[in-house]
C-alpha cells in the first residue's frame, strides 16, 4: 500500500473547489423542497369545463407566488387529481394526497365529493378546504372540513331578500333541479323570500335529466308569479328559460353564479335580457385586479374563463395557503392538519387579491354578494349586497 | 399505506361482485345487467339500518344481503315467466327505476346520497381490519361459487344453461333453478354492498348506474365467463390498471376516455378473438363446461 | 290549470317533444323486429350522428343540408360496418344473446369514449341558439322546432309504412322478421335485409339527433339515456310491432306531460319506470289493442 492516506493539499483544494461548485446545488436542493398544494377537481366528465379551468387558475397563482419568492422561500407546486365530480374517485384522489403525497391539507369542490371525502379527512386528521361547492351541509361535515367559499345560505338568502325589498316582487316561483345543488338552495330561497314578506307561489323540482319543462312551466304560469328563480346547472337552466319564453312567460328570471357564463347569453339571445345572476367574487368594476387577470387569461388560454368568480377563488386559494404556511413558518410549527386549522382560525382574516377580504367564521365564511344582470347582450353589474 | 389499502379493499369488493355476477350470467346463463342495483340495495339497507336502527354491523350487512335477495327473487319470478331475454330489459328497467326512486326519497338522502353512516371500528386498526374482512369475503365467495359449480349441482346448472329443453324434458325445474342462482348471486352482491357502506361511510346513487353495470360485465368477460378465477383477474385488471395509469403524467382530459377506450377495445377484441376470456379455454367455445372450469 | 288552452298546450308540446323519441324507437324497434336483436349499439350511432353534424356545422362551417348528409353518411357507414363485421360474425358463430348484448353495449361505450376524447364533455348544441321562432295558434305556442319534429315523425312513419307494405325490399324485411330460414328458402337474403334495416335505422337516428341537438345540450353520454326511452316504447308496443312501439312512445310522452297536472314534476321520470314495471308484469307481450294494429302484410 503506497498510497498516502494523508489528504494532500491538492486533495484539499480539489475538495474545496468541488464543494464550492456544489454549494449552490446543495443550497438550491434544500430551498427546492416544494410545498405541494393538492386539489381534487373534475378534470374529465361533464363538469370538466369548470374543473380544468380551476386548475389553470391555481397554476397561474402558483407561478405568481413563485416569481415573488415562493412560500417562505419554498416553491409552490399544484398537484391536481381528477374526480369527475364522482364521490368514489374523490375518495381515491384524497387517499392519494394523504397516503402517497403525505399532504396535510387539500382543496376540494363539488358537494357530493366534499361529502364523500369528509369522513376521510376527519379520520386522517387532514384539513379539507372547500373551494367551490355550496351545499349548506358542508358547514357540518366535521372538525377537519372547512370552507373558503360561501355556502348557499349566503348568496341565495341575500338574493331572495333583495328581490322582495328592492325589486318589489311579491310572488316568486322557484324552479330547481332535483339534486344537491337545487334542493338546499331552493329551500333557502323560499325561507328568506317569505321571511322578507313575499309569497312563493310555485315550488317545482325537475329531474336532472329532463329536457322538457312545458308542464312544469304551465303550472308555474298558472300561479301568476312576478319573479322566477331557476336553480339548476348549465345543462338545464338555458332550456328552462328558453321554454319559458317560448310559452309566453315574460317574468324576470334570477339564477345563481353558475349561469354567470357568456355561453348562456349565446344560447338564449334576447331571452336572456334582464337575467339576474349572483357572483361571490368582485367583478371588473369592484376590484381593479380582475380586469388584468381576465386579459392574462385570454392571452394564455385564448378564450374567456368558465365561471370567472369561481376561478378567482381558486387563484386566491394559493394565496390563502401561502398565508397559512407563513404563519406556521413564523411560529416554527410543522404543517399538519391540526396546525393548519390553527393557522386558519388564528389568522382569521385574509386579504386575498382577486376576491377581497376573507373572514373565517368557524366552518363558514360570509362574503358580499355581487348581483349582475344581462343588458343588451352583456353582463353588467347590478348591485352589491353585504 | 391508506391509499393502497383502499384500492385493495375496493378490488376485493369488486371481486365479490364480479364472482357473483359470473355465477348469474356465466354459469347460470341469465342475461341481466342490473347487478349494481343489488349492490346498491345491500349498501342502502345496511346504511339505513346502521343510522336509524343501531343494529350491530354484521346484522345490518346480513339484512342488506337478504333485502337484495328478496328483490332479486321478485324480479326474476316476474320476468322469467316470459323468457330469458326479457330478464335483460326487465333488470335494466328495475335498476334505473329503483335508482330514480332512491333519488326522490328523503330518507335515502335523495340525490345527495346517504352520508354519516356510523363508524364501526375507530383508530389505527380500522384499515387492516377492513382489509382482512373484504379479502376474506372475496376468497370465500370465489371458492364458494367454485364449490357450487364443481359439484353435482354445478353439472345440473350447466345442463340447464346449455340444453334447457332437454333439461326440462328430464323433469328438472329450470325456472326454480334460475331463480335460486339469481338469488344467490344477488344476495352476495348485497353483502358486498353492506361492507362497502361501512367502509366508505357514504353511499350515493350515481355509483350504481349503467356505467357500473358495464364495468362489472367487462370484468367478467375479460376474466373469463364461467371460470372460477376469471372474475378475480377481471376485477384486479379493471381496477388496478386505471390507478396505475394515473401515475403516468398524461394530460388529465385524455386519461379518463383513454382508460375507457383501452378497456372497451380489450373487451371487443376478446369477444371476437378469445370469447372465453383470459382464464377460459382457448378452444373458442364461449361456455366452458362447469366441471372443467378452474 | 284545466282550461282547454292549457290542456291543448300540454298536448301539443308533449307530442312535439316526443318526436325525436318516436324516431329513435322506430329505428330500434325495426331492428329488433327484423334481426331479433336489442341493438344497444344504436346509442353509439346516435352519438356519431350528432357529433358529425356538430362538427360539420361548427367546426367546418358547412351549411345544414351538407351537415345532415354527412351525418347520414357516417352513421350508415358505422351501422353497416357493425352489421357486417360484428353482428354477422357473431351470428355465424351461433353466439348467444349474451354475446350480442355485450358486444352492442360495449361498442356503444367505445364510440362514446372516442367521442369524449375528441370533443370533450361540455354540453353542445347544434346551433348557437336553442330558441326557435314561435307562433301563437289558437292560444297555443307552436314553434318551428315543434313543426319540424311532428313533420319528421309523421313523414318517417308514413315512409316506413309505405316501404314495408308496398316495396319488395320492405316485404322481404317482413318475411325475414317472421322466419329468416324460411325466407332464405324462398331466395330472400336475410343478410341483405339486415343491411337494409341498418340503413333505415340510421336515417331515423340522424333525424332524431338533429331534433335533439337543436333543442338542448348533448354530451357524449346522452345517447345512452335517450335509448332507454326507445327500449321502453318497444317493450310496451310489443316485440316485433314497430308502429305499436311508436304509438307507445307518444303515449308515454303524453302521460309524462299530463302527469304534471297531478304530480310534482320531479316524479315524471319515475312514471316511466312505473310503466315499465306494469308492462313487464301485466303485459309481457306488449299491450294489445286490436283497433291499433296496423296492417303490415297481414301482421
Amino acid at each position: 500500500m503506497t498510497r498516502s492516506l494523508i489528504l494532500s493539499r491538492r486533495h484539499l483544494v480539489a475538495g474545496a473547489a468541488l464543494t464550492t461548485l456544489a454549494m449552490p446545488g446543495i443550497v438550491r436542493a434544500q430551498a427546492k423542497d416544494p410545498i405541494k398544494l393538492g386539489t381534487a377537481m373534475p378534470l374529465t366528465g361533464s363538469q370538466a369545463g369548470y374543473g380544468a379551468d380551476f386548475i389553470v387558475g391555481m397554476r397561474m397563482a402558483a407561478k405568481d407566488v413563485n416569481d415573488a419568492g415562493g412560500i417562505a422561500g419554498r416553491p409552490v407546486e399544484i398537484l391536481a387529481l381528477d374526480t369527475q365530480a364522482d364521490p368514489q374517485l374523490g375518495i381515491n384522489a384524497v387517499n392519494r394526497f394523504i397516503g402517497v403525497e403525505k399532504l396535510p391539507m387539500f382543496f376540494i369542490a363539488w358537494s357530493a365529493v366534499v361529502k364523500a371525502v369528509a369522513p376521510v379527512a376527519n379520520r386522517e386528521k387532514v384539513l379539507a378546504i372547500n373551494t367551490g361547492a355550496n351545499a349548506p351541509e358542508i358547514a357540518h361535515l366535521g372538525d377537519y372540513v372547512y370552507t373558503a367559499f360561501p355556502l348557499a345560505d349566503v348568496d341565495i338568502s341575500k338574493l331572495a331578500r333583495y328581490t322582495v325589498n328592492t325589486l318589489a316582487k311579491k310572488r316568486a316561483a322557484v324552479l330547481y333541479i332535483n339534486n344537491d345543488t337545487g334542493i338546499d338552495a331552493a329551500k333557502i330561497y323560499r325561507e328568506n323570500f317569505t321571511a322578507a314578506g313575499g309569497q312563493v307561489v310555485a315550488f317545482e323540482a325537475y329531474d336532472p335529466k329532463a329536457t322538457e319543462f312545458t308542464g312544469m312551466l304551465l303550472k308555474t304560469r298558472a300561479a301568476n308569479p312576478d319573479m322566477v328563480h331557476v336553480h339548476g346547472l348549465l345543462t338545464d337552466v338555458p332550456q328552462v328559460i328558453a321554454q319559458m319564453r317560448q310559452l309566453g312567460m315574460t317574468q324576470r328570471v334570477s339564477t345563481y353564479s353558475v349561469a354567470y357564463n357568456p355561453k348562456i347569453i349565446e344560447q338564449l339571445g334576447a331571452a336572456a335580457e334582464g337575467l339576474i345572476v349572483t357572483s361571490l367574487a368582485p367583478g371588473v368594476e369592484e376590484n381593479p385586479k380582475v380586469a388584468p387577470f381576465i386579459e392574462r387569461w385570454k392571452k394564455e388560454i385564448g378564450r374567456a374563463p368558465n365561471g370567472l368568480p369561481y376561478i378567482q377563488y381558486q387563484y386566491d386559494m394559493v394565496l390563502l395557503a401561502k398565508a397559512m404556511y407563513e404563519y406556521l413558518d413564523k411560529a416554527g410549527k410543522p404543517a399538519t392538519g391540526d396546525t393548519l386549522i390553527e393557522a386558519l382560525n388564528t389568522v382569521k382574516e385574509f386579504a386575498l387579491p382577486l376576491t377581497g377580504k376573507l373572514v373565517i367564521d368557524g366552518h363558514r365564511v360570509d362574503k358580499p354578494v355581487y348581483l349582475l344582470t344581462v343588458e343588451k347582450g352583456k353582463f353588467v353589474p347590478l348591485t352589491t349586497l353585504t | 399505506m391508506e391509499y393502497l389499502a383502499t384500492v385493495t379493499i375496493l378490488i376485493a369488493i369488486y371481486v365479490i361482485l364480479a364472482a357473483s355476477y359470473n355465477l348469474v350470467i356465466g354459469y347460470g346463463g341469465l342475461a341481466t345487467v342490473a347487478h349494481p342495483i343489488f349492490f346498491a340495495i345491500g349498501a342502502y339497507v345496511t346504511g339505513l339500518l346502521a343510522i336509524h336502527a343501531g343494529l350491530p354491523p354484521i346484522v345490518c350487512v346480513a339484512l342488506g344481503a337478504v333485502a337484495a335477495m328478496v328483490a332479486s327473487v321478485l324480479l326474476a319470478a316476474s320476468s322469467l315467466r316470459v323468457s330469458g331475454d326479457y330478464l335483460l330489459i326487465a333488470s335494466l328497467g328495475f335498476q334505473l327505476g329503483l335508482l330514480q326512486l332512491i333519488r326522490n326519497l328523503e330518507i335515502t338522502g335523495g340525490p345527495g346520497g346517504l352520508s354519516n353512516i356510523p363508524s364501526t371500528i375507530v383508530g389505527a386498526a380500522r384499515t387492516p381490519t377492513f382489509l382482512a374482512i373484504t379479502i376474506g369475503l372475496a376468497v370465500v365467495s370465489v371458492l364458494g361459487i367454485r364449490a357450487i359449480v364443481r359439484g353435482p349441482y354445478g353439472r345440473a346448472i350447466t345442463a340447464m344453461r346449455d340444453e334447457e329443453l332437454a333439461f326440462t324434458a328430464l323433469g328438472r325445474n329450470a325456472m326454480s333453478m334460475k331463480i335460486v342462482i339469481f338469488a344467490v348471486g344477488c344476495g352476495v352482491a348485497g353483502m358486498a354492498g353492506g361492507v362497502y357502506a361501512f367502509y366508505f361511510q357514504y353511499v350515493s346513487p350515481e355509483q350504481f348506474e349503467v356505467l357500473q353495470s358495464a364495468q362489472i360485465l367487462t370484468m367478467v368477460v375479460l376474466g373469463g365467463m364461467a371460470t372460477a378465477y376469471g372474475p378475480v383477474v377481471g376485477a384486479v385488471l379493471l381496477l388496478a390498471i386505471p390507478q396505475a395509469i394515473t401515475f403516468l403524467d398524461l394530460p388529465q382530459n385524455v386519461m379518463a376516455p383513454l382508460q375507457g377506450i383501452i378497456f372497451t377495445v380489450l373487451v371487443l377484441l376478446f369477444l371476437f378473438l378469445r370469447p372465453t376470456g383470459i382464464m377460459g379455454d382457448s378452444d373458442n367455445k364461449p361456455r366452458a363446461r362447469a366441471s372443467e372450469a378452474a | 290549470m284545466y282550461e282547454p288552452v292549457i290542456l291543448a298546450q300540454i298536448f301539443w308540446t308533449g307530442v312535439a317533444t316526443s318526436a325525436p323519441h318516436v324516431l329513435m324507437t322506430l329505428g330500434f324497434a325495426l331492428t329488433l323486429k327484423v334481426t331479433g336483436l336489442w341493438n344497444f349499439a344504436q346509442a353509439g350511432f346516435m352519438a356519431i350522428a350528432f357529433y358529425t353534424m356538430f362538427f360539420a356545422l361548427n367546426g367546418l362551417d358547412l351549411p345544414i343540408f351538407v351537415a345532415v348528409l354527412l351525418a347520414i353518411g357516417t352513421t350508415i357507414a358505422a351501422s353497416l360496418a357493425t352489421e357486417v363485421y360484428g353482428l354477422q360474425v357473431l351470428r355465424e358463430r351461433q353466439s348467444g344473446n349474451l354475446m350480442f348484448f355485450i358486444f352492442t353495449l360495449i361498442l356503444s361505450q367505445f364510440i362514446m369514449y372516442v367521442i369524449t376524447l375528441i370533443f370533450g364533455t361540455e354540453p353542445q348544441t347544434l346551433f348557437k341558439s336553442i330558441l326557435s321562432p314561435v307562433q301563437i295558434v289558437g292560444g297555443v305556442a307552436v314553434s318551428d322546432w315543434d313543426l319540424l319534429g311532428v313533420g319528421l315523425m309523421i313523414g318517417g312513419m308514413a315512409a316506413l309504412w309505405l316501404f314495408m307494405a308496398f316495396t319488395k325490399e320492405g316485404q322481404f324485411l317482413t318475411a325475414v322478421s317472421d322466419n329468416a330460414k324460411l325466407a332464405e328458402l324462398y331466395g330472400i337474403s336475410a343478410r341483405r335485409s339486415y343491411r337494409v334495416t341498418a340503413v333505415i335505422a340510421s336515417l331515423f337516428i340522424v333525424a332524431s339527433m338533429y331534433l335533439v341537438g337543436s333543442h338542448g345540450g348533448v354530451v357524449p353520454n346522452s345517447p345512452l339515456e335517450l335509448i332507454l326511452g326507445a327500449v321502453l316504447g318497444t317493450l310496451l308496443g310489443g316485440i316485433g310491432r314497430v308502429f305499436a312501439a311508436a304509438a307507445a312512445s307518444i303515449f308515454l310522452a303524453l302521460i309524462q306531460s299530463f302527469s304534471i297536472l297531478v304530480l310534482a314534476s320531479r316524479w315524471q321520470n319515475l312514471l316511466l319506470y312505473g310503466f315499465l314495471f306494469i308492462a313487464i308484469v301485466v303485459f309481457p307481450r306488449g299491450v294489445r289493442l286490436p283497433k291499433f294494429r296496423f296492417a303490415l302484410a297481414g301482421r
